[in-house]
């Protein structure tokens, strides 16, 4: 083979024309631009290895100025004499070149402009620049493949060293012969990233790897497929919520837990995998138990299926013997001794009794690792504490005492820090000094850290624990289970031998509990029982569990669900539980999307719906700042947090869409984090298309076609973005960085602009802002926010009434004396909590006097500081998103609703005294009307409106239940799920309702009160002659209250009082001024008369519709005759009625 | 299973000197994907896995001109010089090349021993 061509055919140029202009082809100058880009013409184009513009080819010149220089001090080097040995017997051998040049070790060539077509506009370069350029091009490309070839190298060697790497056959030979494998070995063993391609390797082609974090699932899919060579193939995939690299080449596939959950639920003998691999069993997330559950159940029936469980090495016989005692193979962990100190917390008398962490103790470590080991000997330290506030007490200190010594940088870790923090924790620090990682247990299993050498363990954790009689998340801080404390000490010794200080006495490991509480018995079991409905799992009381939930949190989820609608009495789904399990939000959450598509505010309910699905925006730090506060003020709203997230949002977006807007600086002003609202809008999203695929939203109209010079300037934009987001690709993953001392000054604050620094410099482009415009349709969104900051107060007050609904029957009731208390004193009670209070961030924090029942007639003076028994119009409620408690029971995302209003329309019961001037709802508001006759009327109203919604609301899950495959069919028939004007009336009349002002009292009742509400079942049971009361509802007796059901929620005449022994002395003469009645009539004989009074204009249309004595309610045309072969009985039944009527004889 | 419509993998390269393996997707002098680069050798080439551009190949190896030793691009296992050999075979014949390849020979020698420290197993 000969040797690369590095010669030029001379002759082939017509003139040196060098572009400096000047004839002297020696005073050639390689620095030029115009140089450079005649060659960049030459050889980098678009089909070209290398192409123009790219970063590529910067770093070719940077290389090449390099060799240039390289090549000057070599040239001085005296030539190698030939030594003229005979020629090699050995062929390959024989034709070696004689003369020693660096080009005859490359084994690749490039082909010159002249050898490429005429086009190429090099073929008027001088022939020695050419080969010069030619020859560093050889280099550079030769340089890139060793420099890649070592690193696939060392991946391959880092690989075979892997503990696991041994013991690869041995799992394929046992899953051969069993159908489930327990493979337990700790972190950093590799059984997440190898176990996939040991399955790969072997030839399957159908696995699925489950994962508790979707996190998790993105970095392994890269890492695996990174590893397996196939990094931008797509052998390997992930699929998260709406996210998803999966496609049919795929052979393994990373998802999470609740995703494989749902496909079960869709396919329940999952055909679709050869091997499931469940990793981090040991972790017990609710879920995943549920899973173990699911999965024994399915074995039987799938034999062809393979499980591989993935546990750490903690309790593995658990799993083992709970799959009829499943082989394990157990892989060594790779540790080195680990020397274990005690070092107990004395009760230190000097600190005062604040809450704080005294961060002494740990500051006793970093010094007596200063003396003990000298700087030069490397090895960070890992500090393990219970919470962020605890992180941050010891923060404080670390930092003030390494600035002193200049020997730490300091940093935190936690899950609420930005990525680009939590990026900071793999930085190196400088010689000399050590990395202080101070972190949640988050570290513990999830995130591992190279070169630690000294851990602190406090022993404490915080974590959720749920109380179900308050229906509380509580986040309490407990000591470690003993597996944890192991696991904590271990991460001292994966580069070397290590030390762990245990801040606790050896006694207290011993009383250590052996393992952590698992998931399922701390947490609120709501959605999981709502997926076992779903799933028709049987009786969840029942349920094969690894380890049972507590009986009381299965009751309290059941009953929760029976509150929210989701359950009906005999715990069957109902149409909106069964729509709510398929939407993977919270049951609150999916409420509010499925009412708000009804009342035509997808678009706002959207935006809440996400806003209230993640982590608060607001930084901490901000809070104290008065500059963020007075510029995030305009705002906020006094209707609640959710409306305030909203105008962030939809501001933002403003922002966004402006040209040149800057939306990192608008939020770093306001004391916002950015990433949070980046999450909303994927979020958003995501709700959106879920609404479309149930049919509860039309598919995203096509734009306005436009004119084409306007869909050139789109395209033109987006390409413009594309290659922005490519070359930040291209510039590569984020590198490991030097910390810098002084890194520590500006503390663990979440910093947007550090992110920025990461971005590499000199490129100043906001990747963010860059993948957000790519994602999302930024033109939609922005016309989403425009009509959002446009919304009238009728569609706002709708808006309310919908999140009302959604979050009821999360209430809490201002406390009688708030008036007299300062603003951050104000106290709420709910219903199981007495004295709860509301988040500094809360609107209602900073300006309570919205809250009070003032009426703007009323007493200017001071009057009594006491609004118990206070006959106001304005009484309010909060309703709230969740319970949060602390150190104090937190509401967490509160919006103000009418109390009365709101109680009539969504109470699950609601009592009321003989004039119904007294109402209890559920239990625990008591309502003193001062007018009966109004309260009659209202109560009436709110039957009526309460009636259609519900019907309205069933059309719309009837359309969406026989959406699915049907649509397309009847699309004429069905355009709209619920007849638009019905729904405007119905919005019109529920607005008059809200608006309605009648004084009444509000007051929580006493347990005592509460406990004697009721006046028992009556011996006696004669029915009040009032027909029509209460619009065509037929009374009975109601058996346990007394009084008389109404409806399912309303008991009338049930309370215990004195008032209505006297109601029927209570009559007065009246006149009807329809038929011209003249009678002694009470109140409630007068309302009745006039229901029914024949005379009586029928403008009401809702009015006319109860009156009417029409034994069938006008349901619409979605009734259809149903013949039931169980009961053998014929009916008229919606879709949905008989899917209600089938479950009965499940 | 659907086919991947490039780099679907030939078959798995296999250094017979370090045993490194890694799948390959093409064998030849012409990668594919370019037009302007020519391989001197007949080379097995994958695509470079450290870059989203999926037009940058690898290459892994390639067969000894001597022994026909299917060998790494490594330096440890072999080295170019107009045609590819692998070590073994340059070591046996190392006269034959000039003196700047027998330098560098020698001069890897000595700093190529591997730490020993290897961890301790623990269960
Ligand atoms: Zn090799
Ligand atoms: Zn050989």
């Amino acid at each position: 083979m000969p040797p690369p061509r590095t010669r030029e055919h001379r002759g082939h140029w017509d003139r040196p024309r060098a572009p400096s202009g000047e004839e002297a082809p020696e005073k050639w100058d390689w620095n030029c631009p115009e140089t450079r880009s005649l060659f960049e013409d030459a050889f980098f184009q678009d089909e070209d290895y290398i192409r123009q513009g790219s970063e590529e080819c910067q770093k070719f010149w940077t290389f090449f100025e390099r060799l240039q220089r390289f090549q000057h001090l070599k040239t001085t080097r005296k030539e190698e004499k030939d030594p003229g040995q005979p020629k090699h017997s050995i062929p390959a051998l024989a034709d070696l070149p004689r003369t020693y040049d660096p080009r005859y070790r490359i084994n690749l060539s490039v082909l010159g402009p002249d050898t490429r077509g005429s086009r190429r506009p090099g073929r008027r370069l001088p022939p020695e620049r050419v080969s010069e350029f030619r020859r560093a091009l050889l280099h550079y490309l030769d340089f890139g493949q060793k420099q890649a070839f070592g690193r696939l190298a060392k991946l391959q060697r880092e690989r075979a060293a892997l503990p696991i790497a041994q013991y690869g056959q041995r799992i394929l030979k046992t899953l051969k012969e069993h159908q489930v494998v327990v493979v337990a070995g700790d972190t950093g063993c590799g059984k997440s990233t190898q176990v996939p391609q040991y399955l790969l390797a072997a030839g399957f082609s159908h696995v699925a790897c489950t994962q508790p974090r979707r996190i998790a699932c993105i970095s392994l899919a890269k890492r695996v497929g990174f590893e397996s060579l196939s990094q931008y193939g797509s052998q390997v995939g992930y699929q998260i919520r709406f996210e998803s690299t999966r496609s049919a080449a795929t052979k393994v596939v990373f998802l999470t837990v609740g995703l494989l959950l749902r496909q079960i639920q869709r396919e329940p003998s999952l055909p679709q995998y050869q091997v499931l691999i469940v990793d981090e069993v040991h972790e017990r997330h609710l879920h995943n138990d549920f899973l173990l559950g699911v999965l024994r159940r399915l074995l039987p029936q799938r034999p062809d299926l393979k499980v591989i469980l993935m546990s750490a090495t903690i309790n593995i016989s658990l799993f083992s013997s709970y799959f009829d005692n499943a082989p394990v193979v157990q892989v060594p962990g790779r540790l080195f001794p680990i020397t274990v100190v005690y070092q107990p917390v004395e009760a230190e008398p000097t600190v005062s009794k604040s809450e704080k962490l005294d961060p002494r103790p740990f500051l006793r470590v970093l010094q007596a690792i200063d003396n003990k080991y000298p700087p030069e000997e490397r090895g960070d330290l890992l500090v393990f504490l219970s919470g962020m506030a605890e992180i941050s007490a010891v923060l404080e200190a670390a930092q003030t005492y390494a600035s002193h010594t200049q020997r730490w940088v300091v940093l935190p870790l936690h899950s609420a820090l930005s990525v680009a923090d939590q990026d900071k924790v793999f930085d190196v620090a400088p010689p000399g000094v050590r990395k202080c990682i101070l972190s949640t247990n988050i570290a513990e299993t999830s995130v591992t850290i190279d070169g630690i050498r000294f851990v602190v363990d406090s022993g404490k954790v915080k974590e959720m624990s749920y109380d179900p009689q308050a229906k509380l998340q509580r986040l309490q801080e407990f000591w470690i289970s003993q597996a944890s404390a192991e696991q904590r000490k271990g991460r001292a010794g994966r580069t070397g031998p290590g030390v762990c200080f245990r801040l606790y006495a050896e006694s207290d490991y011993d009383a250590f509990a052996p393992y952590a509480v698992p998931e399922i018995r701390r947490v609120a079991l709501d959605t999981l029982v709502l997926q076992m409905k779903s799933m028709s799992v049987g009786d969840p009381r029942t349920f094969p569990f690894i380890e049972p939930p507590p009986p009381a949190s299965l009751e309290t989820a059941i009953r929760y669900l029976r509150d929210q609608g989701a359950l009906d009495s005999s715990e069957a789904l109902t149409p909106i539980g069964s729509l709510l399990a398929q939407l993977p939000v919270d049951v609150v959450i999916g409420k509010m999307l499925i009412l708000g598509s009804m009342f035509h505010l997808a678009e706002p309910v959207l935006t809440i719906a996400a806003a209230l699905s993640v982590q608060s925006p607001f930084t901490r730090s901000a809070q104290s700042n008065l500059e963020c506060a007075a510029a995030r003020r305009p705002l906020e709203s006094d209707q609640g947090d959710p409306f305030t997230l909203f105008n962030v949002f939809n501001t933002w977006v403003q922002v966004k869409s402006e040209r040149g807007g800057n939306s990192r600086k608008w939020c770093r002003r306001r004391g916002i984090e950015e990433h949070r609202l980046y999450e909303m809008a994927n979020l958003r999203r995501q709700f959106k298309e879920l609404l479309e695929d149930h049919g509860l939203l039309a598919g995203a109209q096509a734009l306005k076609p436009g004119d084409s010079y306007s869909r050139l300037q789109q395209r033109r934009e987006r390409r413009a973005l594309h290659q922005l987001k490519r070359q930040h690709e291209e510039g590569g993953a984020r590198r490991r960085k030097v910390l810098r001392l002084q890194e520590e000054q500006e503390g663990g604050s979440s910093d947007e602009d550090r992110g920025t620094a990461a971005r590499g410099a000199g490129n100043n482009v906001d990747i963010q802002d860059v993948k957000f415009k790519l994602r999302h349709n930024l033109e939609q969104l922005q016309a989403a926010a425009s009509s959002a900051q446009a919304l009238t107060r009728d569609q706002l007050a709708l808006l309310k009434l919908v999140l009302g609904r959604g979050l009821y029957p999360q209430l809490a009731v201002p406390d009688p004396f708030n008036g007299g208390r300062k603003d951050s004193d104000q106290i709420f009670h709910t219903q199981a909590k007495q004295g709860t209070v509301l988040h500094p961030t809360c609107v209602f924090a900073s300006s309570p006097e919205v809250l009070h029942p003032k009426e703007p007639e009323a007493r200017a003076g001071e009057g009594s500081r006491d609004d118990r028994d206070r006959m106001s119009s304005r009484h309010q409620l909060l309703t709230f998103v969740s319970l949060l408690e602390t150190n104090k029971p937190y509401l967490v995302n509160c919006v103000r609703i009418p109390a009365l209003q709101s109680l009539l329309l969504f109470s699950r019961a609601l009592d009321t005294n003989g004039d119904c001037s007294r109402l209890v709802a559920d239990g625990w508001l008591e309502l003193q009307l001062a007018d009966t006759e109004g309260a009659v009327r209202l109560l009436a109203a709110s039957l009526r409106l309460r009636a259609r919604w519900e019907s309205a609301l069933d059309q719309q899950l009837a359309h969406q239940a026989r959406g699915r495959g049907q649509r397309e069919e009847e699309e004429d028939e069905e355009e709209a799920p619920v007849n638009r004007q019905e729904v405007a009336a119905l919005s019109r009349e529920l607005l008059q309702f809200m608006a309605s002002k009648v004084p009444y009292s509000l007051r929580r009742l006493t347990g005592l009160e509460a406990q004697n509400l009721y006046v028992g079942p009556q011996t006696i049971t004669t029915a009040p002659s009032l027909p029509g009361l209460f619009g065509s509802s037929a009374l009975s007796p109601h058996p346990t209250k007394g009084g008389y059901a109404v409806t399912d929620f309303l008991t009338y005449n049930c309370l215990t009082s004195d008032t209505d022994l006297y109601s029927d002395c209570l009559r007065t003469f009246w006149t009807c001024p329809h038929c011209g009645l003249h009678m002694p009539l009470t109140p409630l004989e007068r309302i009745a008369h006039e229901n029914s009074c024949p005379d009586a204009p029928r403008d009401d249309p809702a009015g006319a519709e109860e009156a009417t004595p029409e034994p069938q309610q006008k349901t619409s045309a979605l009734q259809r005759p149903y013949r039931c072969e169980a009961c053998q009985k014929d009916f008229l039944f919606t879709p949905t009625e008989v899917l209600r009527h089938r479950r009965q004889h499940v | 299973m659907a086919h991947e419509a490039e780099h679907q993998p030939l078959g798995v390269f296999e250094c017979q000197l370090c045993s490194l393996t890694a799948p390959y997707s093409y064998v030849g002098q012409k990668p594919p994907n370019t037009q302007s680069i020519i391989l001197l050798e007949e080379s097995f080439v994958t695509k470079d896995p450290f870059t989203p551009d999926k037009d940058r190949f690898l290459v892994l190896g390639s067969r000894c001109s001597v022994c026909s030793r299917l060998v790494c691009v490594g330096p440890e296992c072999s080295l170019f010089y107009s045609k590819r050999f692998c070590l073994p075979c340059v070591q046996e014949n190392v006269h034959a090349f000039p003196q700047e390849i027998r330098h560098d020979l020698e001069k890897r020698k000595v700093p190529w021993k591997r730490p020993a420290s290897q961890p301790s197993t623990q269960a």
